[in-house]
Protein backbone atom coordinates (compact mmCIF):
# COMPACT_ATOMS: atom_id res chain seq x y z
CA UNK A 1 0.00 0.00 0.00
CA UNK A 2 1.58 3.51 -1.23
CA UNK A 3 1.41 6.62 1.38
CA UNK A 4 -1.36 8.21 -0.14
CA UNK A 5 -3.71 5.01 0.10
CA UNK A 6 -2.64 4.84 3.60
CA UNK A 7 -3.65 8.13 4.52
CA UNK A 8 -6.72 7.77 2.76
CA UNK A 9 -7.84 4.39 4.85
CA UNK A 10 -6.90 6.22 7.79
CA UNK A 11 -9.39 9.10 7.28
CA UNK A 12 -12.03 6.88 5.78
CA UNK A 13 -12.00 4.73 8.34
CA UNK A 14 -12.44 7.32 11.18
CA UNK A 15 -15.66 8.56 9.39
CA UNK A 16 -17.04 5.16 9.35
CA UNK A 17 -16.68 4.58 12.79
CA UNK A 18 -19.11 7.34 13.36
CA UNK A 19 -21.12 5.78 10.39
CA UNK A 20 -20.18 8.83 8.17
CA UNK A 21 -19.90 7.72 4.91
CA UNK A 22 -17.07 9.45 2.79
CA UNK A 23 -15.90 9.74 -0.86
CA UNK A 24 -13.11 7.76 -0.88
CA UNK A 25 -12.09 8.77 -4.14
CA UNK A 26 -12.14 12.30 -3.85
CA UNK A 27 -10.79 12.22 -0.78
CA UNK A 28 -7.53 10.19 -2.11
CA UNK A 29 -7.41 13.09 -4.54
CA UNK A 30 -6.72 15.66 -2.14
CA UNK A 31 -4.09 13.32 0.04
CA UNK A 32 -2.36 12.73 -2.75
CA UNK A 33 -2.21 16.74 -3.58
CA UNK A 34 -1.19 17.48 -0.07
CA UNK A 35 1.85 14.93 0.35
CA UNK A 36 3.25 15.32 -3.03
CA UNK A 37 2.74 18.16 -4.27
CA UNK A 38 2.69 20.53 -1.04
CA UNK A 39 5.04 17.86 0.79
CA UNK A 40 2.46 19.17 3.97
CA UNK A 41 3.55 16.33 6.59
CA UNK A 42 1.29 13.30 7.22
CA UNK A 43 -0.47 14.65 10.85
CA UNK A 44 -1.39 17.48 9.53
CA UNK A 45 -2.58 15.89 6.20
CA UNK A 46 -5.42 14.00 8.16
CA UNK A 47 -6.22 16.82 10.20
CA UNK A 48 -6.88 19.37 7.08
CA UNK A 49 -8.96 17.06 5.35
CA UNK A 50 -10.85 15.76 8.52
CA UNK A 51 -11.33 19.37 9.10
CA UNK A 52 -12.71 19.88 5.82
CA UNK A 53 -15.21 16.79 5.72
CA UNK A 54 -16.46 17.96 9.26
CA UNK A 55 -17.42 20.94 7.64
CA UNK A 56 -18.93 19.41 4.35
CA UNK A 57 -21.26 17.13 6.41
CA UNK A 58 -21.86 19.69 9.14
CA UNK A 59 -20.50 17.24 12.21
CA UNK A 60 -19.43 18.19 15.31
CA UNK A 61 -16.08 18.77 16.12
CA UNK A 62 -15.12 15.67 18.11
CA UNK A 63 -14.15 13.37 15.74
CA UNK A 64 -11.18 15.90 15.37
CA UNK A 65 -10.01 15.34 18.69
CA UNK A 66 -10.83 11.93 18.65
CA UNK A 67 -8.50 9.09 19.14
CA UNK A 68 -8.49 5.51 19.06
CA UNK A 69 -11.09 4.55 21.82
CA UNK A 70 -9.57 1.95 23.69
CA UNK A 71 -11.39 -1.01 25.25
CA UNK A 72 -10.84 0.14 29.64
CA UNK A 73 -12.17 -1.66 32.33
CA UNK A 74 -14.41 0.64 34.43
CA UNK A 75 -12.04 1.22 37.45
CA UNK A 76 -9.50 2.51 34.33
CA UNK A 77 -11.81 5.22 34.28
CA UNK A 78 -10.34 8.46 36.14
CA UNK A 79 -9.50 11.17 34.15
CA UNK A 80 -12.59 12.90 32.39
CA UNK A 81 -12.71 14.04 28.61
CA UNK A 82 -11.37 10.46 27.40
CA UNK A 83 -12.78 8.65 24.17
CA UNK A 84 -13.27 4.69 25.48
CA UNK A 85 -14.87 1.84 25.09
CA UNK A 86 -16.24 -0.38 27.61
CA UNK A 87 -18.17 -3.80 27.86
CA UNK A 88 -20.60 -3.19 30.46
CA UNK A 89 -23.73 -4.90 32.25
CA UNK A 90 -26.63 -2.08 32.87
CA UNK A 91 -27.41 -2.30 36.47
CA UNK A 92 -29.79 0.11 36.87
CA UNK A 93 -31.93 2.73 34.85
CA UNK A 94 -33.22 5.74 36.50
CA UNK A 95 -35.79 8.15 35.59
CA UNK A 96 -34.49 10.84 33.70
CA UNK A 97 -35.80 14.16 34.88
CA UNK A 98 -34.34 16.50 31.60
CA UNK A 99 -35.49 16.16 27.80
CA UNK A 100 -32.10 15.98 26.92
CA UNK A 101 -31.36 12.85 28.43
CA UNK A 102 -33.13 9.57 26.20
CA UNK A 103 -31.45 7.51 29.57
CA UNK A 104 -29.32 7.49 32.19
CA UNK A 105 -28.64 4.89 35.09
CA UNK A 106 -25.56 2.62 36.54
CA UNK A 107 -23.36 0.02 34.26
CA UNK A 108 -20.77 -1.93 35.83
CA UNK A 109 -18.03 -4.78 34.99
CA UNK A 110 -16.53 -6.70 37.73
CA UNK A 111 -14.02 -3.97 38.34
CA UNK A 112 -16.51 -1.48 39.13
CA UNK A 113 -19.78 0.77 38.64
CA UNK A 114 -20.08 4.02 36.96
CA UNK A 115 -23.15 6.44 35.92
CA UNK A 116 -23.87 6.54 32.15
CA UNK A 117 -25.97 9.19 30.17
CA UNK A 118 -27.52 8.46 26.98
CA UNK A 119 -27.87 12.07 25.30
CA UNK A 120 -30.96 12.46 23.68
CA UNK A 121 -29.61 14.02 20.51
CA UNK A 122 -27.06 10.82 20.17
CA UNK A 123 -29.87 9.03 18.29
CA UNK A 124 -28.88 5.73 20.02
CA UNK A 125 -31.13 3.27 21.14
CA UNK A 126 -32.33 2.49 24.54
CA UNK A 127 -30.99 -0.40 26.65
CA UNK A 128 -32.61 -2.92 29.57
CA UNK A 129 -31.40 -3.51 32.86
CA UNK A 130 -29.91 -6.48 32.96
CA UNK A 131 -28.25 -6.45 29.62
CA UNK A 132 -24.56 -6.32 28.70
CA UNK A 133 -23.41 -4.24 26.32
CA UNK A 134 -20.13 -2.64 24.57
CA UNK A 135 -20.29 1.03 24.33
CA UNK A 136 -17.80 1.97 21.78
CA UNK A 137 -16.86 5.30 21.14
CA UNK A 138 -17.98 6.79 24.89
CA UNK A 139 -16.71 10.24 26.27
CA UNK A 140 -15.67 10.04 30.11
CA UNK A 141 -17.01 12.81 31.98
CA UNK A 142 -16.92 14.28 35.67
CA UNK A 143 -20.15 15.54 37.05
CA UNK A 144 -20.55 17.07 40.71
CA UNK A 145 -17.02 15.08 41.50
CA UNK A 146 -17.57 11.70 40.61
CA UNK A 147 -16.81 10.07 37.04
CA UNK A 148 -20.04 9.02 34.26
CA UNK A 149 -19.54 8.09 30.55
CA UNK A 150 -21.52 9.87 28.08
CA UNK A 151 -23.08 8.43 25.33
CA UNK A 152 -23.01 10.68 22.02
CA UNK A 153 -23.88 11.17 18.16
CA UNK A 154 -20.37 9.38 17.67
CA UNK A 155 -21.02 6.32 19.91
CA UNK A 156 -22.40 3.07 19.49
CA UNK A 157 -24.07 0.40 21.54
CA UNK A 158 -23.81 -3.15 20.79
CA UNK A 159 -25.72 -5.60 22.52
CA UNK A 160 -23.57 -8.58 23.83
CA UNK A 161 -24.01 -12.48 23.79
CA UNK A 162 -21.81 -12.47 27.14
CA UNK A 163 -22.79 -11.66 30.58
CA UNK A 164 -20.75 -9.38 31.89
CA UNK A 165 -20.45 -9.63 36.26
CA UNK A 166 -21.32 -6.76 38.00
CA UNK A 167 -18.33 -6.41 40.98
CA UNK A 168 -18.86 -8.12 44.44
CA UNK A 169 -21.03 -6.68 46.67
CA UNK A 170 -19.76 -5.74 49.68
CA UNK A 171 -21.55 -6.07 52.93
CA UNK A 172 -21.15 -5.63 56.44
CA UNK A 173 -22.78 -7.73 59.55
CA UNK A 174 -23.06 -8.22 62.91
CA UNK A 175 -23.79 -11.18 64.33
CA UNK A 176 -22.99 -14.08 66.79
CA UNK A 177 -21.13 -16.82 65.81
CA UNK A 178 -23.22 -19.91 66.26
CA UNK A 179 -21.67 -22.43 64.64
CA UNK A 180 -18.61 -23.43 63.38
CA UNK A 181 -18.68 -26.03 60.54
CA UNK A 182 -16.65 -29.52 59.06
CA UNK A 183 -13.49 -28.58 57.29
CA UNK A 184 -12.26 -25.66 59.90
CA UNK A 185 -9.32 -25.37 61.85
CA UNK A 186 -5.61 -26.76 60.74
CA UNK A 187 -6.48 -27.98 57.30
CA UNK A 188 -4.60 -29.67 54.83
CA UNK A 189 -4.58 -28.15 51.26
CA UNK A 190 -3.57 -30.31 48.26
CA UNK A 191 -0.41 -28.84 46.79
CA UNK A 192 -1.65 -29.19 43.24
CA UNK A 193 -4.71 -27.26 43.28
CA UNK A 194 -5.15 -25.85 46.65
CA UNK A 195 -8.51 -27.41 47.40
CA UNK A 196 -9.40 -28.73 51.11
CA UNK A 197 -8.16 -32.09 51.57
CA UNK A 198 -10.35 -34.49 53.05
CA UNK A 199 -9.25 -37.51 55.00
CA UNK A 200 -5.94 -36.63 53.94
CA UNK A 201 -7.06 -36.95 49.99
CA UNK A 202 -7.93 -34.49 47.66
CA UNK A 203 -10.95 -35.14 45.58
CA UNK A 204 -9.53 -34.06 42.93
CA UNK A 205 -6.45 -35.11 42.93
CA UNK A 206 -6.73 -37.90 45.33
CA UNK A 207 -3.71 -38.76 47.95
CA UNK A 208 -0.73 -36.35 47.07
CA UNK A 209 1.60 -34.01 49.04
CA UNK A 210 -0.20 -31.33 51.31
CA UNK A 211 0.29 -28.14 52.83
CA UNK A 212 -1.24 -26.88 56.13
CA UNK A 213 -3.54 -23.92 56.03
CA UNK A 214 -5.65 -22.61 58.79
CA UNK A 215 -9.06 -21.23 58.63
CA UNK A 216 -13.27 -21.27 59.95
CA UNK A 217 -16.03 -22.22 57.99
CA UNK A 218 -18.63 -20.39 60.20
CA UNK A 219 -22.23 -19.23 60.77
CA UNK A 220 -22.79 -15.69 61.70
CA UNK A 221 -26.47 -15.05 62.76
CA UNK A 222 -27.94 -11.93 63.66
CA UNK A 223 -31.04 -12.96 64.73
CA UNK A 224 -33.08 -12.24 61.51
CA UNK A 225 -30.39 -14.13 59.18
CA UNK A 226 -27.45 -16.39 58.82
CA UNK A 227 -24.69 -16.01 57.06
CA UNK A 228 -22.12 -18.28 55.75
CA UNK A 229 -18.28 -16.81 56.48
CA UNK A 230 -14.84 -17.74 55.69
CA UNK A 231 -12.18 -16.68 57.95
CA UNK A 232 -8.76 -17.35 56.67
CA UNK A 233 -5.60 -17.88 58.38
CA UNK A 234 -5.18 -13.70 58.69
CA UNK A 235 -8.50 -13.30 60.22
CA UNK A 236 -8.19 -15.82 62.59
CA UNK A 237 -5.10 -14.62 63.53
CA UNK A 238 -6.11 -11.54 63.92
CA UNK A 239 -8.82 -12.38 66.50
CA UNK A 240 -7.32 -15.10 68.39
CA UNK A 241 -3.37 -14.25 68.14
CA UNK A 242 -2.96 -18.01 66.44
CA UNK A 243 -1.48 -18.21 63.33
CA UNK A 244 -0.49 -21.53 60.67
CA UNK A 245 2.86 -21.37 62.85
CA UNK A 246 0.96 -21.23 66.34
CA UNK A 247 -1.68 -23.66 64.98
CA UNK A 248 0.96 -26.34 64.19
CA UNK A 249 2.27 -26.13 67.59
CA UNK A 250 -0.68 -26.64 69.45
CA UNK A 251 -0.93 -29.29 67.02
CA UNK A 252 2.45 -31.03 67.48
CA UNK A 253 2.59 -30.52 71.53
CA UNK A 254 -1.32 -32.39 72.08
CA UNK A 255 -0.40 -35.19 68.80
CA UNK A 256 -3.96 -34.40 67.78
CA UNK A 257 -5.14 -31.41 64.80
CA UNK A 258 -8.64 -31.49 66.38
CA UNK A 259 -6.87 -29.34 69.26
CA UNK A 260 -6.38 -26.31 67.47
CA UNK A 261 -9.93 -26.51 66.59
CA UNK A 262 -10.78 -26.91 69.95
CA UNK A 263 -9.25 -24.18 71.05
CA UNK A 264 -10.36 -21.80 68.33
CA UNK A 265 -14.22 -22.60 69.40
CA UNK A 266 -13.64 -22.24 72.93
CA UNK A 267 -12.68 -18.74 72.01
CA UNK A 268 -14.46 -17.76 68.87
CA UNK A 269 -17.86 -19.69 69.31
CA UNK A 270 -21.03 -17.62 70.97
CA UNK A 271 -19.57 -14.40 70.70
CA UNK A 272 -20.41 -11.69 68.29
CA UNK A 273 -18.56 -10.14 65.62
CA UNK A 274 -18.72 -7.21 63.11
CA UNK A 275 -17.48 -8.64 59.62
CA UNK A 276 -16.99 -6.68 56.50
CA UNK A 277 -16.31 -8.82 53.34
CA UNK A 278 -17.79 -9.73 49.96
CA UNK A 279 -20.73 -12.19 48.93
CA UNK A 280 -19.28 -14.93 46.57
CA UNK A 281 -21.77 -17.67 45.82
CA UNK A 282 -22.53 -19.54 49.12
CA UNK A 283 -19.98 -17.76 51.72
CA UNK A 284 -19.21 -14.05 52.50
CA UNK A 285 -15.11 -13.92 51.89
CA UNK A 286 -14.17 -11.82 54.78
CA UNK A 287 -11.76 -8.75 54.48
CA UNK A 288 -12.34 -7.15 57.82
CA UNK A 289 -13.36 -8.87 61.15
CA UNK A 290 -13.27 -7.92 64.44
CA UNK A 291 -15.21 -8.56 68.15
CA UNK A 292 -18.11 -6.47 68.32
CA UNK A 293 -18.55 -4.49 71.12
CA UNK A 294 -21.75 -2.22 72.20
CA UNK A 295 -21.16 1.20 74.01
CA UNK A 296 -23.28 2.36 77.08
CA UNK A 297 -24.75 4.53 75.03
CA UNK A 298 -27.04 2.32 73.24
CA UNK A 299 -28.30 1.03 76.82
CA UNK A 300 -29.05 4.34 77.77
CA UNK A 301 -30.75 5.08 74.69
CA UNK A 302 -32.76 1.95 74.72
CA UNK A 303 -33.75 2.06 78.35
CA UNK A 304 -34.85 5.68 77.79
CA UNK A 305 -36.96 4.11 74.74
CA UNK A 306 -39.13 1.94 76.75
CA UNK B 1 -34.03 -30.44 48.36
CA UNK B 2 -31.34 -28.50 51.38
CA UNK B 3 -33.84 -27.22 53.96
CA UNK B 4 -32.26 -23.61 55.02
CA UNK B 5 -30.82 -22.93 58.26
CA UNK B 6 -32.90 -21.89 61.10
CA UNK B 7 -32.21 -18.68 62.56
CA UNK B 8 -31.09 -18.61 66.11
CA UNK B 9 -34.18 -16.23 67.61
CA UNK B 10 -33.46 -14.17 70.50
CA UNK B 11 -35.80 -15.03 73.52
CA UNK B 12 -35.44 -13.39 76.98
CA UNK B 13 -36.13 -16.64 79.50
CA UNK B 14 -39.31 -14.83 80.98
CA UNK B 15 -40.94 -14.83 77.24
CA UNK B 16 -39.19 -18.88 76.50
CA UNK B 17 -40.54 -21.01 78.98
CA UNK B 18 -44.13 -19.31 78.54
CA UNK B 19 -44.10 -20.72 74.57
CA UNK B 20 -45.95 -23.76 75.61
CA UNK B 21 -47.90 -24.37 71.95
CA UNK B 22 -46.17 -26.02 69.36
CA UNK B 23 -46.60 -25.60 65.83
CA UNK B 24 -45.19 -28.06 62.79
CA UNK B 25 -44.40 -27.31 59.24
CA UNK B 26 -43.08 -29.77 57.51
CA UNK B 27 -41.15 -31.53 60.09
CA UNK B 28 -40.00 -28.80 61.56
CA UNK B 29 -41.39 -27.94 65.03
CA UNK B 30 -41.63 -24.34 66.50
CA UNK B 31 -42.57 -23.35 69.48
CA UNK B 32 -44.89 -20.33 69.73
CA UNK B 33 -43.82 -17.47 72.27
CA UNK B 34 -46.64 -15.66 73.74
CA UNK B 35 -45.21 -12.23 71.78
CA UNK B 36 -46.02 -14.54 68.51
CA UNK B 37 -42.75 -15.47 67.32
CA UNK B 38 -41.75 -19.41 66.01
CA UNK B 39 -38.94 -20.18 67.46
CA UNK B 40 -36.84 -23.62 66.46
CA UNK B 41 -32.97 -22.54 67.11
CA UNK B 42 -32.41 -20.19 69.97
CA UNK B 43 -29.23 -18.16 70.61
CA UNK B 44 -28.77 -17.39 74.43
CA UNK B 45 -26.29 -16.01 76.97
CA UNK B 46 -26.74 -16.46 80.52
CA UNK B 47 -25.21 -17.46 83.77
CA UNK B 48 -25.29 -21.10 84.13
CA UNK B 49 -26.49 -21.31 88.09
CA UNK B 50 -25.95 -25.07 88.48
CA UNK B 51 -25.25 -28.38 86.44
CA UNK B 52 -26.45 -32.23 87.99
CA UNK B 53 -26.52 -35.38 86.13
CA UNK B 54 -30.27 -36.39 85.69
CA UNK B 55 -29.96 -39.48 87.29
CA UNK B 56 -26.63 -41.46 88.31
CA UNK B 57 -24.63 -42.86 85.16
CA UNK B 58 -26.87 -41.81 82.17
CA UNK B 59 -24.78 -39.38 81.11
CA UNK B 60 -27.47 -36.95 80.95
CA UNK B 61 -27.05 -33.24 82.39
CA UNK B 62 -29.64 -30.81 82.84
CA UNK B 63 -28.54 -27.03 83.50
CA UNK B 64 -30.07 -24.45 84.91
CA UNK B 65 -29.50 -21.31 82.92
CA UNK B 66 -30.48 -17.68 84.15
CA UNK B 67 -30.89 -14.04 82.48
CA UNK B 68 -32.03 -11.32 83.73
CA UNK B 69 -35.29 -11.92 83.43
CA UNK B 70 -35.68 -15.61 84.81
CA UNK B 71 -34.51 -19.34 84.48
CA UNK B 72 -34.69 -21.88 82.39
CA UNK B 73 -33.35 -25.62 81.67
CA UNK B 74 -31.31 -27.28 79.26
CA UNK B 75 -30.27 -30.97 78.66
CA UNK B 76 -27.22 -31.96 77.23
CA UNK B 77 -26.22 -35.99 76.47
CA UNK B 78 -25.24 -38.67 74.62
CA UNK B 79 -26.32 -36.83 71.29
CA UNK B 80 -24.39 -33.97 72.32
CA UNK B 81 -21.15 -35.18 73.92
CA UNK B 82 -19.13 -31.76 72.70
CA UNK B 83 -21.66 -30.06 75.14
CA UNK B 84 -21.36 -32.43 77.87
CA UNK B 85 -17.47 -32.25 77.55
CA UNK B 86 -17.54 -28.88 77.56
CA UNK B 87 -20.02 -28.72 80.78
CA UNK B 88 -18.01 -31.12 82.62
CA UNK B 89 -15.24 -29.08 82.64
CA UNK B 90 -17.24 -25.44 83.70
CA UNK B 91 -17.45 -24.25 86.78
CA UNK B 92 -20.60 -22.23 87.92
CA UNK B 93 -21.19 -19.58 88.10
CA UNK B 94 -19.93 -18.95 85.09
CA UNK B 95 -21.84 -17.20 81.85
CA UNK B 96 -22.36 -19.08 78.76
CA UNK B 97 -23.56 -18.60 74.97
CA UNK B 98 -25.95 -22.03 74.21
CA UNK B 99 -27.13 -22.58 70.58
CA UNK B 100 -29.77 -24.90 70.72
CA UNK B 101 -32.69 -25.93 69.64
CA UNK B 102 -36.10 -25.45 71.70
CA UNK B 103 -37.85 -28.74 73.11
CA UNK B 104 -41.72 -28.43 75.30
CA UNK B 105 -42.14 -31.32 76.94
CA UNK B 106 -45.88 -32.69 77.95
CA UNK B 107 -45.60 -33.54 81.70
CA UNK B 108 -48.44 -34.74 83.61
CA UNK B 109 -49.81 -31.08 85.17
CA UNK B 110 -48.09 -28.71 82.37
CA UNK B 111 -45.91 -28.25 79.96
CA UNK B 112 -41.85 -27.85 80.28
CA UNK B 113 -40.23 -25.35 77.78
CA UNK B 114 -36.44 -26.69 78.15
CA UNK B 115 -33.56 -26.41 75.44
CA UNK B 116 -31.37 -29.11 73.70
CA UNK B 117 -27.59 -27.35 73.46
CA UNK B 118 -25.84 -27.64 69.47
CA UNK B 119 -23.04 -25.26 71.39
CA UNK B 120 -22.13 -24.20 74.27
CA UNK B 121 -19.10 -21.89 75.15
CA UNK B 122 -17.82 -20.15 78.05
CA UNK B 123 -17.85 -16.67 77.12
CA UNK B 124 -17.00 -12.97 78.42
CA UNK B 125 -19.53 -10.78 80.16
CA UNK B 126 -19.58 -8.00 77.37
CA UNK B 127 -21.01 -10.74 75.42
CA UNK B 128 -23.70 -11.03 77.64
CA UNK B 129 -24.22 -7.60 77.41
CA UNK B 130 -24.77 -7.04 74.00
CA UNK B 131 -27.10 -10.11 73.92
CA UNK B 132 -29.00 -8.63 76.49
CA UNK B 133 -28.85 -5.03 74.39
CA UNK B 134 -30.41 -7.29 70.96
CA UNK B 135 -32.63 -9.62 72.90
CA UNK B 136 -34.53 -6.20 74.28
CA UNK B 137 -34.44 -4.73 70.89
CA UNK B 138 -35.96 -8.20 69.44
CA UNK B 139 -38.73 -8.55 71.96
CA UNK B 140 -39.94 -4.88 71.73
CA UNK B 141 -40.15 -5.24 68.68
CA UNK B 142 -42.20 -8.34 68.93
CA UNK B 143 -44.47 -6.23 71.61
CA UNK B 144 -45.07 -3.39 68.60
CA UNK B 145 -46.23 -6.39 66.10
CA UNK B 146 -48.34 -7.64 69.02
CA UNK B 147 -50.08 -4.31 69.61
CA UNK B 148 -50.54 -3.75 65.30
CA UNK B 149 -52.73 -7.19 65.71
CA UNK B 150 -52.15 -8.53 62.54
CA UNK B 151 -50.42 -11.60 60.76
CA UNK B 152 -51.59 -15.27 61.99
CA UNK B 153 -49.02 -15.41 63.89
CA UNK B 154 -49.72 -12.67 66.59
CA UNK B 155 -53.38 -13.34 66.28
CA UNK B 156 -52.61 -17.08 67.40
CA UNK B 157 -50.62 -15.50 70.16
CA UNK B 158 -53.33 -13.49 71.29
CA UNK B 159 -55.55 -16.20 71.38
CA UNK B 160 -53.30 -18.95 73.05
CA UNK B 161 -51.74 -16.85 75.63
CA UNK B 162 -53.46 -13.10 75.67
CA UNK B 163 -50.47 -11.33 77.16
CA UNK B 164 -50.28 -8.77 78.98
CA UNK B 165 -47.68 -6.49 76.72
CA UNK B 166 -46.78 -4.16 80.02
CA UNK B 167 -45.77 -6.69 81.90
CA UNK B 168 -43.10 -7.80 78.45
CA UNK B 169 -42.26 -4.36 78.62
CA UNK B 170 -41.61 -3.91 82.09
CA UNK B 171 -39.21 -7.27 81.71
CA UNK B 172 -37.56 -5.62 79.14
CA UNK B 173 -37.07 -2.54 80.55
CA UNK B 174 -35.67 -4.21 83.78
CA UNK B 175 -32.91 -6.40 82.15
CA UNK B 176 -31.59 -3.45 80.20
CA UNK B 177 -31.45 -1.20 83.11
CA UNK B 178 -29.68 -3.96 85.03
CA UNK B 179 -27.06 -4.00 82.32
CA UNK B 180 -26.86 -0.33 82.34
CA UNK B 181 -25.83 0.28 85.62
CA UNK B 182 -23.46 -2.20 85.49
CA UNK B 183 -21.62 -0.42 82.39
CA UNK B 184 -22.23 2.67 83.99
CA UNK B 185 -20.55 1.09 87.48
CA UNK B 186 -17.38 0.18 85.24
CA UNK B 187 -17.05 3.72 83.64
CA UNK B 188 -17.41 5.35 87.03
CA UNK B 189 -14.14 3.18 88.09
CA UNK B 190 -12.35 3.20 84.76
CA UNK B 191 -12.41 7.36 85.07
CA UNK B 192 -11.94 7.19 88.52
CA UNK B 193 -8.07 5.50 88.20
CA UNK B 194 -8.06 7.69 85.27
CA UNK B 195 -8.51 10.30 87.82
CA UNK B 196 -5.82 9.04 90.27
CA UNK B 197 -3.66 8.69 87.31
CA UNK B 198 -3.75 12.44 86.66
CA UNK B 199 -3.29 13.28 90.77
CA UNK B 200 -0.13 11.21 90.54
CA UNK B 201 1.02 13.15 87.41
CA UNK B 202 0.71 16.34 89.53
CA UNK B 203 3.28 14.62 92.22
CA UNK B 204 6.13 14.74 89.68
CA UNK B 205 8.89 16.48 91.41
CA UNK B 206 10.81 18.20 88.67
CA UNK B 207 13.37 20.05 91.09
CA UNK B 208 15.82 17.91 90.17
CA UNK B 209 15.73 18.11 86.50
CA UNK B 210 15.83 21.75 86.67
CA UNK B 211 18.93 22.05 88.52
CA UNK B 212 22.00 22.48 86.71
Amino acid sequence: MDKVEEITQKIVEKFERHGVKVNKSEIKKRVDLLLNEFKVPEGEIIRTITNYLIREHGLSKEILFERESPLVKIAEITKPGVWVSVKAKVAQLWDSSSPNVSQVGLIGDETGMIKFVIWAKSGKGEVEEGKSYLFKNVVTDSFQGRMQINVNRFSSIVELEEDISLPPREVSIVGALVSIQQGSGLIQRCSICGRAMIKNSCPEHGKVESYDDLRIKGVLDDGESVYEIILNEENVKSLTGIGLEEAKRIAQEKLDRGAVLSELKSRLLGRYFKVTGTKGGRYILVKEVDFYKPELKEFKLLGEAI
Amino acid sequence: MIRRREVAKRVFAYELTRSTHVLQEENVKYALTPLGERVNRIFSVSVLLDKEEVRPDTNLWRMRLSDPTGVFYAYAGRFNSEAVETLLDLEPPVIVALVGKVRVFEGVTRKLVSVVPENLVEVESAVRDYWVLETAKATLKRIEEMEKKEGEDVKLAWNIYNPNLEEYKSVVKQAVSLIREELEELEKEFEEEEEDFEFEEEEWDLTELLED
